[in-house]
C-alpha cells in the first residue's frame, strides 16, 4: 500500500455495485422462469384443456394464454429490475396485471364452458360420451370413487397418525433391548421399493380374503407408510424436553395423564404433517388399488381416471383433464390449509 | 412439612455409580442445599427423592416411612426444574392449577389457592399469558408457584437459578430464601454456585463424584474443610494449595522453609487468598499481575513458596506489578497429601 491514500469516488463504486445487483437479479429471475417452466406447462395444460376442450385436446387456449403469460413475464422482470422506488413497482406490477387478465379473458373467453365438467351432476356419463355407448354401466358416478379415495385416504392416516404417535413416543423415551436395530430396520424398511413386494402381498391379501376391498388397500399401504411417519414421530418427541414429563408426574400425573396432557400438545405439529402427508399419499395411491382392486364399486379416483383414459373408444382427453383437475383440487386445498405444519417437519425430523 | 432421611441410599446405572450409599438427614421446616460440581450426583439424589429414579440401594424416609416404593405422583413433592418445564401449552394460571387436577379440590377453591399461590410469587397480573410470553424470572416465579400451591411436603429445586441473569439472581435468592421461612417448608436445594448454597441454606451438603464431602454451615464449609477437595470448591477466588513435606516440625514448600504444627510427610498447605496479609511480615515475594475488582484487588504473587493468590479488600490497588512486598500468613490449612483429608490443627505461618 502506498503511503497517498486518496479517497476513491464513492459514487462511481456504489453505481457500479447498482448495475452489478440488478443483473445478477435479472438473471436469477431467467434462470427461475426457464426453470419452472416444465412443472408449469403440463399443469396449465391441465387447466385449460379442462375448461375449453371438446371432445379431445383442443390446445389452442393453452397456446394463447402462454402467448400472453410469457410476454407478461418478460415485462414483469424488466420492471422489478428497472424501477427501483418500491411504490411505482408496486403500481406498475398491478397494471401489468389488470392488463394481462383483460387480454387473456379477450383471447380465450370465447373458447371456454364447463361441459367437461358434467361426469360431476351426471351419473351415467358413459351414455354422454360418443362413441362409447356400449360401455353402459361400467362407470359408476364419480363420487363413489371419491368416496371411496376419501374413505382409504382417510382411515389409512388414522392408523398411521396414531400407530406413529404411539411408537415414536415409545421409541423417543423407553430403551428396550433391540431399539438400536430397530430405528436402523425402519430406515432400511423405508429405502425397499414397494413395488417388489406386489407380488407376495397380493397373495397375502388373497390368503387372507381381502382381495378386492378397500380395507386390504388401507391396510397394505399404512403399513408401508409406517417406518418414515415412526422415525419422524420420534423425532419429534426427542424433541419434548424430559422435565416436562418428569414435571406432570411429580404433579400428581401418570404417565400416560402427563402423554396424553403434556407431551401430546408439544407433537401436535408432528401430528399434523404426519397426517396431511400420508392422506395425500394414501390420495394418490395408484399401485396397489390397480392390484388389489377389481369391482367398479371399490373404484378409487386414480383408478377410475386410469379407466376413463385406458378403457374408452377414442379417449376423451378433455373429460380426463377436467377429471384430473377435480382429483387434485384436495391435495391444493390440504396442502394450503396446512402449509405453515409442514414446513416445520424437517425441523422436527431433523433432531431425530 | 416432614423429615427426610436417606439410608445407604445409592444409585446405579449399570456399571457407573451415580451416588454412593449415602446416609442423611434433612430436619422439619429445614433449608439444605446439595453443592457440588456438575456430574457428582447431586441431581440424581434430588431426583431420587422426588420418586422419578428409585435408589439401587438403601431406604428413603418421609417422616420415618419407607418411601422407596411410592411413586412421584403420590409423594406430594414440589420441584422447580432447572429449565422451570412449564407446560408450554397452557396458560399461566393452567400451569399453576395443573397439579391440583388430580386432587380432589372443587373448582372454586382450586382458583383462590392458584390466585393465592401466583400472588406469593407476584405473578399473579401474567395468569393469562402462557410461558412462551414470560421473562426468565417470570417464568421461574410460575414454576415455583406451581410446586407451592399443592402444599408439598418436600420442596426440591434443581438448579433454580441458574438460568437467571446476575441481578435478577441477587433478587430471586433472597425471595426464595424468604419465602421458604415464611412457609416453613422443607426444602432441599441443589446448585453448583457456592454462594447460591451458602446464602440460602441453613446447611451445605457438599458432594464430589457420588459421595459426600462434607456437611456443615457455609462456615464450617470455608474455614474448616474435610478435604483438599471442599477446601478448593469452596471460595472464590480460590485457596491457594500448595505442595510440600513436612519432617521434624519443618515444612519446606517450593524453596521457603516453615514451621509446622502438627502434620508429617508429603502434605498440602492451603492459604485463603485473604490470609495472606500485604505490607508486612517474614516473607518477601513481588506482584507478577493484579486484579482492580472495584471494592478489592487480587494480586498474583511470585514467591518463594511458589506462586500465591493474595487477596486485599479497599478500593485502591496499593501496588503496582513489578513492585517487591513483603507478607504475612495470618491462618493457614495443612492437608495430608494422600488421603486429602485436613490434618486437625495442623498449619504452618512463620519461617523456620
Amino acid at each position: 500500500m502506498s503511503a497517498v491514500s486518496t479517497s476513491p469516488d464513492w459514487s462511481a463504486v456504489a453505481a457500479r455495485a447498482r448495475v452489478r445487483n440488478r443483473v445478477t437479479t435479472g438473471f436469477l429471475y431467467v434462470v427461475l422462469v426457464l426453470g419452472s417452466l416444465p412443472i408449469v406447462v403440463p399443469y396449465l395444460w391441465l387447466v385449460t384443456v379442462a375448461v375449453s376442450g371438446r371432445m379431445g385436446a383442443t390446445t389452442i387456449v393453452l397456446w394463447r394464454t402462454l402467448a400472453v403469460l410469457m410476454p407478461a413475464l418478460v415485462v414483469w422482470s424488466v420492471v422489478r429490475m428497472a424501477v427501483v422506488d418500491l411504490r411505482r413497482q408496486r403500481a406498475l406490477e398491478f397494471a401489468l396485471g389488470a392488463v394481462t387478465l383483460v387480454v387473456l379473458a379477450a383471447v380465450t373467453g370465447p373458447h371456454l364452458h364447463t361441459d367437461n365438467f358434467r361426469f360431476l351432476w351426471n351419473s351415467n356419463i358413459a351414455d354422454t360420451l360418443k362413441g362409447a355407448g356400449g360401455v353402459g354401466k361400467r362407470y359408476p358416478s364419480v363420487w363413489i370413487a371419491f368416496g371411496n379415495s376419501l374413505m382409504l385416504a382417510g382411515i389409512q392416516m388414522l392408523l398411521v397418525v396414531t400407530s406413529s404417535t404411539l411408537a415414536g413416543y415409545y421409541l423417543s423415551r423407553f430403551d428396550f433391548r433391540g431399539r438400536g436395530g430397530y430405528l436402523k430396520g425402519l430406515l432400511i424398511l423405508q429405502a425397499f421399493p414397494a413395488m417388489s413386494l406386489i407380488v407376495p402381498i397380493f397373495l397375502i391379501m388373497y390368503w387372507v380374503n381381502l382381495i378386492d376391498s378397500l380395507a386390504g388397500v388401507v391396510l397394505v399401504v399404512a403399513a408401508l407408510e409406517l417406518p418414515f411417519a415412526i422415525f419422524v414421530m420420534k423425532g419429534f418427541f426427542d424433541a419434548v424436553p424430559w422435565d416436562i414429563e418428569m414435571s406432570a408426574m411429580t404433579d400428581g400425573a401418570s404417565r400416560r395423564q402427563a402423554f396424553f396432557l403434556v407431551v401430546l400438545p408439544q407433537v401436535k405439529v408432528g401430528m399434523i404433517a404426519v397426517a396431511v402427508f400420508t392422506f395425500l399419499r394414501g390420495w394418490e395411491e395408484y399401485v396397489f388399488v390397480r392390484t388389489l382392486i377389481f369391482g367398479n364399486s371399490n373404484w378409487t379416483m386414480s383408478l377410475y381416471l386410469f379407466w376413463m383414459q385406458d378403457d374408452m373408444m377414442g379417449t376423451d382427453y378433455a373429460m380426463v383433464s377436467a377429471m384430473g383437475l377435480f382429483y387434485i383440487v384436495p391435495s391444493i386445498v390440504l396442502y394450503t390449509l396446512c402449509q405453515k405444519y409442514l414446513t416445520q417437519m424437517s425441523v422436527g425430523g431433523i433432531k431425530g | 412439612m416432614a423429615k427426610i432421611e436417606l439410608r445407604g441410599v445409592a444409585k446405579r446405572w449399570g456399571e457407573v455409580t451415580a451416588v454412593e450409599p449415602t446416609g442423611l438427614t434433612i430436619g422439619d421446616g429445614e433449608f439444605v442445599a446439595i453443592l457440588g460440581p456438575s456430574g457428582c450426583g447431586k441431581s440424581t439424589t434430588l431426583f431420587m427423592l422426588a420418586g422419578i429414579y428409585t435408589p439401587s440401594d438403601g431406604d428413603i424416609l418421609f417422616d420415618g416411612q419407607r418411601v422407596n416404593d411410592v411413586e412421584a405422583r403420590d409423594r406430594n413433592v414440589g420441584i422447580v426444574f432447572q429449565s422451570y418445564a412449564l407446560y408450554p401449552n397452557m396458560t399461566v394460571r393452567d400451569n399453576i392449577l395443573f397439579p391440583l387436577r388430580f386432587k380432589n379440590v372443587d373448582k372454586a377453591a382450586a382458583a383462590r389457592r392458584a390466585e393465592d399461590a401466583a400472588r406469593l410469587v407476584q405473578v399473579h397480573e401474567l395468569m393469562d399469558r402462557r410461558p412462551g410470553q414470560l421473562s426468565g424470572g417470570q417464568q421461574q416465579r410460575v414454576a415455583l408457584a406451581r410446586a407451592l400451591i399443592k402444599e408439598p411436603q418436600l420442596l426440591l429445586l434443581d438448579e433454580p437459578l441458574s438460568n437467571l441473569d446476575a441481578s435478577l439472581r441477587l433478587t430471586m435468592r433472597s425471595e426464595i430464601r424468604a419465602l421458604q421461612r415464611k412457609l416453613g417448608v422443607t426444602t432441599l436445594l441443589v446448585t453448583h454456585d457456592q454462594i447460591e448454597a451458602t446464602t440460602m441454606a441453613d446447611r451445605v451438603i457438599c458432594m464430589s463424584r457420588g459421595r459426600i464431602e462434607q456437611v456443615g454451615t457455609a462456615d464450617d464449609l470455608y474455614h474448616r474443610p474435610n478435604s483438599i477437595f471442599v477446601a478448593g470448591f469452596i471460595g472464590s477466588p480460590p485457596i491457594n494449595l500448595l505442595s510440600c513435606g513436612i519432617s521434624a516440625g519443618t515444612m519446606e514448600v517450593g524453596q521457603a522453609k516453615l514451621r509446622a504444627t502438627g502434620g508429617e510427610g508429603a502434605c498440602v498447605l492451603g492459604v485463603r487468598p485473604e490470609s495472606v496479609i500485604l505490607g508486612d511480615g517474614p516473607f518477601r515475594g513481588r506482584v507478577g499481575d493484579l486484579e482492580p475488582h472495584g471494592r478489592e484487588t487480587i494480586y498474583h504473587l511470585e514467591t518463594p513458596l511458589g506462586p500465591v493468590r493474595a487477596l486485599e479488600a479497599g478500593a485502591k490497588s496499593r501496588f503496582r506489578v513489578g513492585d517487591e512486598l513483603s507478607f504475612a500468613l495470618s491462618s493457614t490449612l495443612v492437608f495430608d497429601a494422600r488421603s486429602t483429608r485436613r490434618i486437625d490443627g495442623a498449619g504452618a505461618q512463620t519461617p523456620a
